[in-house]
């Protein structure tokens, strides 16, 4: 597999693998800004983020212990490997798993310290990827349905946007992706808000170049969240940045409309209403 | 009959372990780890010598009779239990099967001719299991010996002998390598009825209450026997043929049916999934090797068995596909709800096996490889952690998960080799994983049984990471604790450790070089496999799973680089307890090292009265009850066990 890979192809992964921190920054920027307006705030500038990612790794490198670091350092890593393995064209299930592996490095080193809100966030955030991961596993299946292929590659060979023959799986993705960014009212396992009941969750032991470096895989996420919505118009770009858009805009007005909701509520939320919709969205394909 | 190299060895698979058996009932103590360590040995050994030669067969002169004296004596035998036990409900089923075997005798003498075929036989799927048993049992037999010396020590005065315990231990490897090269049903009826009778005695081990679950045990295996017997009687009387091999020529499917019916009764597969749990009383390495090298892997490899044979019968293929996704998924969600790290093993292995049944079901190759290799990583894994875990027991005196923070600083080596053995179960790049996703594209054309699978995954993954989280709890320690270990069990958890950790890395090569071949044989010839199915098989050989290595990798060598090495003292902090940290900043006072373990986090509060607190982790107690669960998943599967019988035409 890697001695096929062509010099086109190298370059594809080195400069999606460069770009996408710098996008999903962007986004986070983009995020916190049009968030202050919503609230009347004039809020920060859109490169914030760098600001703050530069600050972080001028700080004092501070742990609770060794073993603890590696989890950060896992997780940013196959971040990372989400984006080549997108990149290269690769098996979704495949790109599905490092994703989550990537996840429960996260939980993984929250877990690790005896701190009692990191462990809290910690089996938060697997309870959020108990609530997640079906439905990114059904739009997989529907990807699988159309064209015969797990290869994320097969998604450029549909002729229509994915967007007409997946859009209950859409929605219910954005349900997804608005728990993966920790937005309210899903936000229960860390918040970009500090006043929380368990602080900063499932990262508040992490300090300086560390969480730095938890912040850098979040931004990768961001992005490979917002390439996938994109993909549901993937006929046409330029559509796709207005679905995504569209998307991001949704997703604050949900952000802000509700604070946050309890656990069990996300879990019981998304293995009904979104859950429900994707496998009639996946009972329609496989009837077609 | 000639000796040849390939007989000798099967003599030696089989007897062997049964022969060792007796010289350690019989031996003083010193003498008995001597045998078990000699035939442990001399039975990996002639296991591995038995894969690398090419497959075989083999007649015994005179088996018919051999193997029908055996069978009756060993049914008589249970049956004898059975009175003395007083289970009447045994005694009657045993009753049964003597009277199947008794008419097959009678058959046989009035005329009824059968189709003979070679007694025993080897093929690729019968080395595989040779494998798993003369290699991962021998193993824990030797982590047994260090184990009993300290369980003898504080058994119950109701507890058998040791000699009598390493008897049944050591014979069952030998009589579950009779089971898997069996083709003679005689044989295999033999060989299972024994299966079952070993595993009674071990789990009754230590008397008192254990008997008791050893009773039920033998109850729903009898059970399993009895179909199995009847089965046996069917395909003699109706299809005139007493081997796997004329059963998949015949495509008998009553048979099948309840040959696979004894066999989710050994696999414990829902709605007879109680006897396993109740198993989790005997000693350690008696769960261990029921779960990893022996007893549950004899049902899956009876399935794995029978069901290539029969995609002629879509719909039974489809029930026993139900039945494999519901376990899976009902399983794992049991194991969700479960603090008592015995029983979240126990569920774990029966979601496993429930998955491997639902491969087989679906009958494609990529799930028949599936199939393969959770059987293959499920073992040395499994095997792996019910070590772990009875070391951890002995130690600290509990098995409740919550217990178990705090471990990784005071037993590291036991605790790494958990984590290895337990992040095998779940992430990648390790074979479990790999073989989760073989299934879920394998099942992508059936989405019921996709969301049982993507359900059991998700659930999987959570309990998991649980256990992970609270095992590796821990605070700093400049230097780790050093863990003295019995040799016997040190060597075992490092070999399964090792093997865990080789086999991982070789997922993907093991898969192409291995498995994919069987597959490829089994499926050689069958006209009903699209093209579609099988460029999805040989995708899946073509995942480029260096990539996953490469990633762990990179992770590991920069964290070595930038953070291992440079890592200080003065850079540790105390975690936040939103008041102030009753513990000292000064990491090395005892105080300090003492509180290592305790279930709280101390904090100073108002006044500098110290306070404790304690969070748990999640077990959905509040929304799901293991009893009721269990009621309704039984009911469910008992249902589905009938519609099974049904759709064999047998109701």
């Amino acid at each position: 597999m890697i001695e096929k890979i062509n010099i086109t192809q190298w370059i594809i992964i080195a400069v999606s693998l460069v770009a996408a921190p710098f996008i999903g920054a962007l986004i986070a920027g983009l995020d916190r800004k049009v968030t202050a307006r919503m609230q009347g705030r004039k809020g920060p500038p859109v490169i914030q983020p760098f600001y703050d990612i530069i600050k972080l790794f001028s700080k004092q490198p501070v742990a609770l212990h060794k073993l603890q670091i590696l989890y950060a350092f896992l997780h940013l890593v196959f971040m990372m490997l989400v984006v080549v393995f997108l990149a290269m064209g690769q098996d979704l299930l495949m790109i599905l798993f490092a994703h989550a592996f990537s996840t429960i490095c996260l939980v993984l080193g929250g877990m690790s310290v005896r701190s009692p809100y990191s462990r809290i966030g910690s089996l938060r955030k697997i309870m959020q990827m108990l609530a997640y991961e079906p439905i990114l596993i059904l739009i997989i299946v529907a990807i699988y349905l159309q064209t015969d292929s797990f290869l994320a590659g097969s998604v450029m060979s549909m002729s229509k946007p994915m967007l007409w023959s997946m859009p209950l799986l859409f929605l219910s993705f954005l349900c997804a992706v608005a728990i993966k960014l920790n937005k309210s009212p899903f936000d229960v396992s860390t918040s970009h808000h500090a006043h929380q009941e368990i602080v900063k969750g499932i990262t508040i032991e992490y300090a300086g170049p560390y969480l730095g470096i938890i912040e850098i895989a979040h931004f990768y996420e961001t992005a490979i969240l917002f390439f996938i919505i994109m993909m549901f118009w993937q006929t046409n770009l330029y559509i796709g940045f207005g679905l995504e858009t569209l998307a991001f805009l949704a997703i604050l007005i949900l952000d802000n409309t509700f604070s946050r909701l309890t656990t069990t509520w996300m879990l019981k939320y998304m293995w009904s209403i979104p859950l429900f919709l994707s496998i009639a969205n996946i009972i329609w394909l496989w009837s077609k | 009959m000639e000796i040849t190299s390939f007989n000798l060895l099967l003599a030696v698979l089989i007897i062997a372990p049964v022969v060792f058996g007796v010289v350690a009932y019989l031996s003083p103590d010193k003498l008995r780890s001597m045998s078990i360590i000699l035939c442990s040995v001399i039975v990996a050994a002639a296991g591995i010598m038995i894969t690398i030669k090419p497959n075989n067969t083999f007649e015994l002169p005179g088996s018919e009779m051999i193997a029908t004296i055996l069978e009756v004596a060993i049914v008589g035998i249970i049956l004898y239990i059975a009175m003395t036990i007083k289970n009447w409900l045994i005694l009657l089923m045993s009753l049964a099967q003597l009277g199947m075997i008794v008419a097959e005798i009678i058959l046989a003498q009035t005329g009824h001719t059968v189709t003979h075929s070679y007694d025993f036989a080897t093929d690729p799927l019968t080395k595989i299991l040779i494998l798993i048993t003369s290699i991962v049992g021998p193993i824990i037999a030797i982590y047994a010996i260090g184990y009993m010396k300290s369980h003898q020590e504080h058994a119950p005065p109701t507890a058998a002998s040791l000699g009598q315990f390493f008897f049944f231990f050591i014979a069952f490897l030998g009589f579950m390598n009779g089971l898997v090269m069996a083709n003679n049903l005689k044989w295999f009826s033999f060989f299972w009825e024994a299966t079952t009778l070993c595993s009674y005695m071990l789990i009754g081990q230590d008397g008192g209450e254990s008997r008791k679950n050893a009773e039920r045990a033998l109850l729903i295996n009898t059970f399993g026997g009895l179909a199995m017997v009847a089965g046996v009687l069917w395909l003699t009387v109706e299809n005139k043929t007493e081997s796997f091999e004329g059963l998949l020529a015949a495509k008998a499917v009553i048979p099948m049916v309840l040959l696979c019916v004894a066999a989710f009764t050994k696999s414990a597969l829902l709605p007879f999934q109680s006897w396993l749990l109740g198993a989790m009383i005997a000693p350690t390495p008696v769960s261990a090797l029921l779960h990893s090298a022996t007893m549950v892997k004899a049902g899956s490899y009876l399935v794995l068995r029978v069901t290539p044979g029969f995609h002629d019968s879509p719909k039974v293929m489809m029930v026993i596909t139900i039945i494999g996704a519901l376990t899976f998924a009902g399983a794992a969600l049991l194991a969700v709800t479960q603090s008592n790290a015995k029983r979240v093993l126990a569920y774990s292995t029966i979601s496993n096996l429930g998955l491997v049944v639902a491969c087989a079901g679906i009958g494609t190759p990529l799930a028949y490889a599936a199939a393969l290799a959770i059987i293959c990583f499920h073992a040395i894994s499994k095997g792996l952690l019910f070590l772990c875990v009875g070391r951890i027991e002995q130690k600290i005196g509990s098995r409740d998960i919550e217990d178990m923070g705090g471990i990784l600083y005071r037993m590291p080596v036991t605790t790494s080799v958990a984590l290895i053995g337990m992040m095998s179960m779940l992430l990648p790049p390790f074979g479990m994983l790999l073989s989760k996703w073989m299934a879920i594209e394998s099942t992508i054309r059936s989405p019921l049984i996709l969301v049982f699978i993507i359900l059991g995954s998700a659930l999987t993954v959570f309990f998991w990471s649980k256990w992970i989280g609270r095992i590796q709890t821990s605070s700093y320690h400049p230097k780790f604790n050093k863990e003295s270990i019995d040799p016997a069990m040190g060597f075992s958890l490092i070999t399964l450790a090792l093997g865990v950790l080789l086999t991982g890395l070789g997922s993907m090569w093991i898969f192409k070089e291995f498995l994919a071949p069987i597959t490829k044989e089994v499926f050689a010839g069958r006209t009903d496999i699209s093209e579609e199915l099988w460029s999805v098989f040989n995708a899946a050989g073509n995942f480029a799973a260096v990539t996953l290595f490469v990633a762990v990798g990179i992770a590991f060598l920069a964290y070595w680089l930038l953070v291992w090495r440079r890592f200080k003292e003065t850079d540790v902090r105390l975690p936040f307890l939103c008041g102030e940290n009753a513990e000292s900043t000064v990491y090395t006072t005892s105080a300090f090292h003492n509180s290592e373990g305790i279930r709280s986090y101390a904090f100073r509060s108002m006044g500098d009265k110290i306070e404790n607190s304690w969070s748990s982790t999640t077990y959905l107690k509040n929304f799901i009850s293991e009893k009721k669960v269990t009621i309704w998943l039984n009911l469910i599967a008992w249902v589905i066990i009938i519609i099974l019988l049904g759709e064999a035409h047998l109701l």
